[in-house]
């Protein structure tokens, strides 16, 4: 029974290190210089974003390139580079329900994108922003303690909210409007009524490189 | 280029202020209520929805079911009618809605959420006078937050509305049996929808006759509703009327996932453990009691139970011989002709 567990993993051993031999000849990856001026490695975004049927609103950001390389790998017999980055990344946001007012926050973010652009200037990422916060601004809102009511200034309140986005995209390098993003976006808010609550929302918007020339 | 990226950051400034002021704006105008205010009491800022014609300074409190309805849900043909005698207040309750705040799941309880009606009758005191009077009316579940708000303070309300109200939800789940039994006896004999009510039959053979559990329960909870949609079909309820609420109102996943949190919370402490019976006799403000003769959610045995132990030497009972659980919807004119004359006669 024992030598049998052994000849399993020492096959699944050299399998895996052939496998990843093979990969390796296939597969060439080659870091990018990147340019040294902060502005050259800085995109904003501005976009909506919302629920469609309950709260909407608007999206600002930046994003600092802070690794790029380019992965060239053969397949079906044809040479394929795709560039991957990883990206410092920071939103702003406001979004409201405009039937219901009960519904309005404003939220930043900040974290990392990965993102793969292959020669067409298509585009996937994978955005997490472990450091978020959600604040909502309440309408007139009174608060109770015994038997003093008092209005609130400025009524809402803050959650921590960290968000996981996967999106689609295009680049138009060299342009001012350096591409556009479309982003399904999860939210958490916590603490949200003992618990956390989910939150899902849609992105869609804009980058900007003012670096970029042509328009 | 410069000229038109400060272009861009103006309307993107003036967009931001366009909605937070549509976020914030009230409309309190006594002749016509349009107004969402939020009660923040331990731990939660809860919504309520103030609509309706509050001239007489009289407004009527409501108390959505579930627990995790929505405040909203009451709107439609019945309510329209009655915001037009006075002002109605949709409340969503703590944890249910588009309610939120910070607490713990122990901090829950039935007597916190009777705090929090009381806390909102302050509230509306504040900014409407503390002229205004009140009546109290809940539905389903609301109809056990309705009893225990009274017991704690029942002087603030001129009257109680009880529709289709659980005020004892301990002893529910032996209900739904025996009402389950009767009422595929009498559809069976009647010819209606037979196969469904043999399933009911069924259906009870494989839940504890003797031992209530939530499973049990939220089989048999789901049977009624089910029950009542056949009922419709054979044309012993009429059809619910639509637009209760609107879509864009509630963000349907909060409202979900506050739904299941809340239920969570609360069941173990309702389901086969509450009961408001015994000291209903300690209510004894004027009471009007509403129910749906095919209520299978809520039998008709609670409206006779509740009759008999309310305390008010003012009561009434009304059946709604076409309805089920919810005759608000299902015979709206009725409905709110009986609240209004309960209103008027007690005000």
């Amino acid at each position: 029974m024992r030598r049998k567990s052994l000849l399993i993993f020492s096959f699944l051993f050299q399998f895996t290190f052939l496998c990843y031999g093979q990969n390796k000849s296939e597969n060439q990856t080659a870091n990018t210089q990147l340019s040294e001026h902060f502005w050259d490695r800085t995109e904003f975004k501005a976009g909506l974003v919302g629920t469609v049927f309950w709260s909407n609103g608007l999206s600002i950001g930046a994003e600092y390139l802070w690794k790029q390389n380019e992965k060239t790998k053969t397949r079906r017999g044809t040479l394929r580079t795709n560039t991957h980055q990883f990206l410092f990344n920071g939103n702003l946001g406001f979004v409201t329900n405009f039937s219901s007012k009960t519904d309005t926050g404003a939220y930043t973010n900040f974290g990392l994108t990965w993102r793969r652009t292959n020669k067409k200037g298509k585009q996937f990422h994978i955005e997490l922003n472990p450091l978020g916060y959600y604040r909502t601004f309440l309408p007139e809102t009174y608060e109770v303690i015994g038997n003093e009511v008092d209005k609130v200034f400025l009524p809402g309140r803050g959650y921590y909210a960290p968000s996981l986005s996967v999106g689609i995209g295009k680049q138009r390098k060299g342009k001012v409007r350096s591409g556009s993003y479309f982003n399904i976006n999860y939210t958490m808010r916590t603490p949200y009524n003992s618990g956390a609550l989910p939150t899902f929302s849609l992105q869609y918007g804009f980058r900007f490189n003012f670096k970029n020339k042509k328009q | 280029m410069k000229q038109s990226f400060t272009i861009t950051i103006k309307i993107m400034f003036l967009a931001f202020a366009t909605l937070f002021f549509n976020a914030c704006s009230n409309d309190h105008t006594l002749s016509n209520l349009d107004a969402t205010v939020f009660v923040r009491h331990k731990g939660a800022d809860m919504p309520a929805y103030i609509k309706g014609n509050a001239e007489e300074k009289l407004f009527l409190i409501t108390l959505h079911g579930g627990p995790g309805g929505l405040g909203l849900g009451f709107r439609g043909n019945a309510f329209k009618q009655i915001e037009q005698n006075l002002g109605v207040v949709y409340f969503d309750q703590r944890g249910s809605g588009l309610s939120q705040g910070n607490y713990s799941e122990d901090e829950v309880t039935i007597d916190l959420m009777a705090e929090d009606v009381l806390a909102l009758v302050k509230v509306i005191k504040r900014i409407y006078g503390e002229d205004s009077r009140f009546f109290l009316l809940g539905h389903s579940w609301g109809g056990a937050l309705g009893p225990a708000t009274l017991l704690q303070n029942q002087s603030e309300f001129l009257g109680w509305i009880n529709v289709d109200g659980s005020h004892n939800p301990k002893d529910l789940y032996f209900e739904y049996i025996r009402n389950f039994e009767r009422v595929a006896a009498a559809q069976i004999e009647l010819g209606n929808s037979v196969p469904f009510w043999e399933s009911v039959y069924d259906e009870l053979d494989t839940v504890d006759q003797n031992l209530v559990t939530l499973d049990d329960f939220n089989r048999l909870n789901r049977l009624a509703f089910d029950a009542e949609a056949y009922l419709n079909d054979d044309g012993l309820i009429n059809n619910e009327e639509t637009g209760n609420v609107n879509t864009s109102d509630y963000n349907v996943l909060t409202f979900l996932w506050n739904l299941l949190k809340i239920q969570s919370i609360l069941d173990d402490d309702i389901i086969g453990q509450l009961s408001f019976t015994d000291r209903l006799s300690e209510i004894s403000i004027p009471s009007l009691i509403l129910w749906g003769r095919y209520d299978m959610v809520v039998p008709e045995f609670y409206a006779q139970e509740a009759y008999d132990n309310l305390g008010s030497s003012e009561k009434r009972l009304v059946f709604f011989e076409r309805s089920g659980h919810s005759p608000i919807f299902t015979e709206p004119n009725l409905f709110a002709d009986e609240v209004i004359q309960f209103i008027n006669q007690n005000k």
